[in-house]
């Protein structure tokens, strides 16, 4: 926390989630400040991942990577064999996981956290600071933010992921991730992906809720022709936080990388959004995009949006951009049209992030995961609605 | 058996700095296919969206009744539930809604329509398969990317869907090729044998026209409805143009 010390039981991590390129301080944007908990693993035994996820770049930075290991009981290594087409998701249970794509093969990992953790990660949860957590205040806190730390009182457990992908030539590797918490919950997510030659890499995120969510992503294209994907989905509603770092590293030749960020704010929610794109000395013939466009529903919003794009190169190509405001009036006059208040126009941006995340949720338990969320958020009605009406299974449904 | 559904009555309607309509009145009932026709900037569309109640114009005087209820300082969101629908000549795009979600809301805000999701899905993809449209479309953004052609064949699945006692159609037949106006021309079709609706159609082109029956044509000039008769006033003006309605209305504003 910016100022107060951290509680017993529990680690202050500063200056987390920091992009390539800082901008003024007094815009309050360049990382964040995390208090999480802490026990010693004296003793244990512990099963690391091999010697290759070593010093690859996370989004959330190393001293998260470093918190996440000395948290994790295990690590989890997966491996997908050279041109095997893997159709079973990877559903990423450990706190700590890296995932091997060998060459030619194809893979989806799946990342998702709901009230009771990272899905079925036995320790993804940490109890939270004791003792003097009651003046911990919240879990998230921007560093240079000094009133932050007293804004609030309510105290929240932490899960977390570390998830490290490689992704060997001609690899193809699709990553979802869903933050589906309440809000008792601040949420870590640190993702770095590594994509040689002629490898595809496409992730799609979905954070729609929980107290805190503090979420990066490293991306590196290593190789020539080397593809990256992201598109992140976002809600923000009440008091929630959000705070996420994208950082992609163009370094092989003819890279393509395209970042799509939307999102909808309301209540009191606060988000900043760090989207970088390195072009990297060497990457020549590469071409990266990135778009952020956020809807902000309430007055009371605080959003923070850093598109940046690094060049260290010629021959290469860099767009960013963000829109930023409420439903436009053209879109509010259509839907008017269609017999739809601005209210309820409003409504149905949310609903859509839901209806999306259900479609791209692969597996019964991420799908009930988000219906969770989606009932709590829109009601069991509309979460019902969403299942049937996109024609998934019921179970899923009725576990909503 | 028809009834009076429309009465547009005298209205004078325009922009902030700019009066549009001058003591326009129309007449539809119910069941009837109207065709609105003029030269570009006739004040053909204002009307249109004026009768759908955009906030845009603003109605300096006259009134518009709807199936007996005077609509004229309504919102257009209770105009649409109340049984209007205007499709757009040229229609929004949406980003971040996809289309499915925003047709389960629309309908969902009409009681009569009320359906389990499961039919709703059903019902949709038949509509899509007469529109010869690919049910991809439904989780893509609303409007956002497609073509001419698909965003009128979203309009017209919309039509279709949500059953309106009137629907206003303006220029859908714009900018379309062969193909595409056929697949509109089918939709507006269906709407008349199965939804049983009125239409009130804004065109250019009388090649939307061809599979129709209409009951009426008025004919707007310069914010004025200049002239009215059956459906064979519309082979008159493929055959003449405006000129002979342009000059009418000189006349008359001189006089």
């Amino acid at each position: 926390m910016a100022d107060t010390k951290p509680a017993a039981g529990s680690v202050t991590l500063e200056r987390v989630n920091t992009p390539p390129a800082q901008t003024w301080n007094y815009l309050r944007t360049n990382d964040i400040t995390l208090t999480v908990p802490f026990a010693s693993r004296k003793g244990d035994v512990y099963f690391a991942l091999p010697r290759l996820f070593e010093g690859m770049e996370c989004g959330m930075g190393q001293q998260v990577t470093d918190w996440v290991e000395s948290q994790s009981a295990d690590a989890h290594y997966v491996e997908v064999r050279a041109g095997q087409k893997r159709t079973e998701p990877i559903v990423v249970t450990s706190m700590d996981t890296g995932v091997m794509v060998r060459a030619g093969a194809e893979a989806t990992v799946v990342i998702a956290t709901n009230n009771e953790g990272v899905l079925a990660a036995g320790r993804s949860v940490l109890s939270p600071a004791s003792s003097a957590a009651s003046k911990a205040k919240r879990g998230l806190s921007e560093s240079a933010d000094k009133t932050e730390g007293s804004a609030a009182s309510t105290q929240h457990s932490t899960s977390a992921a570390l998830v490290r992908i490689i992704a060997e030539r001609d690899a193809r590797v699709h990553v979802l991730e869903f933050v589906c918490a309440n809000d008792e919950r601040q949420h870590i997510e640190s993702v770095g992906i590594t994509a040689d030659a002629r490898a595809r890499v496409d992730v799609r995120q979905f954070f729609l809720g929980a107290a805190t969510t503090a979420a990066g992503l490293c991306c590196s294209l290593d190789g020539a022709d080397a593809r990256f994907e992201l598109t992140c989905r976002y809600l923000g509603r009440d008091d929630e936080r959000l705070d996420i770092n994208h950082v992609v590293r163009m370094r092989g030749r003819n890279g393509r990388t395209d970042i799509r960020e939307s999102g909808v704010l309301d209540g009191r929610a606060r988000k900043a959004l760090r989207a970088t794109i390195d072009l990297v000395h060497g990457s020549s013939g590469s071409e990266g995009a990135e778009l952020e466009n956020v809807l902000v529903l309430s007055d009371d919003v605080v959003n923070k949006t850093m598109p940046v794009i690094l060049c260290d190169e010629d021959d290469v190509a860099g767009n960013h951009g963000a829109t930023i405001g409420s439903v436009g009036p053209e879109q509010i006059g259509y839907l008017a049209d269609r017999g739809l208040t601005q209210e309820e126009a409003e409504a149905l941006y949310v609903r859509a992030l839901f209806d999306e995340a259900v479609i791209a949720a692969p597996t019964p338990e991420v799908r009930a995961t988000v219906l969770a969320r989606a009932t709590s958020v829109l009601g069991a009605e509309v979460a019902r609605d969403l299942v049937e009406g996109l024609g998934l299974d019921s179970p899923a449904g009725e576990e909503a | 058996m028809s009834h009076k559904l429309l009465s547009v009555q005298g209205i004078c309607a325009g922009t902030e700095d700019k009066p549009i309509l001058h003591d326009v009145s129309m007449e539809l009932d119910s069941k009837e296919t109207h065709v609105l026709m003029g030269p570009n900037g006739a004040g053909k569309s204002t009307l249109g969206r004026v009768i759908m109640g955009d906030p845009t114009y603003d109605v300096t005087s006259g009134g518009i009744v709807f199936d007996g209820e005077d609509i004229t300082d309504q919102a257009a969101d209770k105009r649409s539930l109340a049984g209007i629908f205007l499709s757009y000549q040229a229609p929004v795009e949406v980003p971040g809604v996809p289309l499915y979600s925003y047709l389960r809301t629309i309908t969902q805000k009409r009681p009569e329509l009320k359906m389990t999701a499961r039919k709703f899905r059903n019902r949709v993809g038949e509509i899509a398969e007469q529109l010869d449209m690919d049910s991809s479309f439904l989780t893509r953004e609303l409007n956002v990317g497609f073509s001419g052609g698909e965003k009128k064949k979203i309009e017209m699945l919309q039509l279709l869907l949500l059953r309106p006692k009137l629907a206003i159609l303006d220029e859908t037949d714009s900018g379309l090729d062969v193909d595409a106006l056929s697949v509109v021309s089918r939709g507006i079709e269906a709407y008349r044998s199965e939804c049983d609706g009125a239409l009130l159609i804004i065109t250019h082109n009388t090649r939307i026209l061809e599979r129709l029956t209409v009951d009426r044509t008025h004919v707007m000039v310069q914010g004025r409805l200049v002239a009215e008769g059956p459906g064979s006033l519309i082979d008159d003006i493929d055959a003449h143009g405006f000129v002979q309605f342009e000059r009418a209305s000189e006349d008359g504003g001189a006089a």
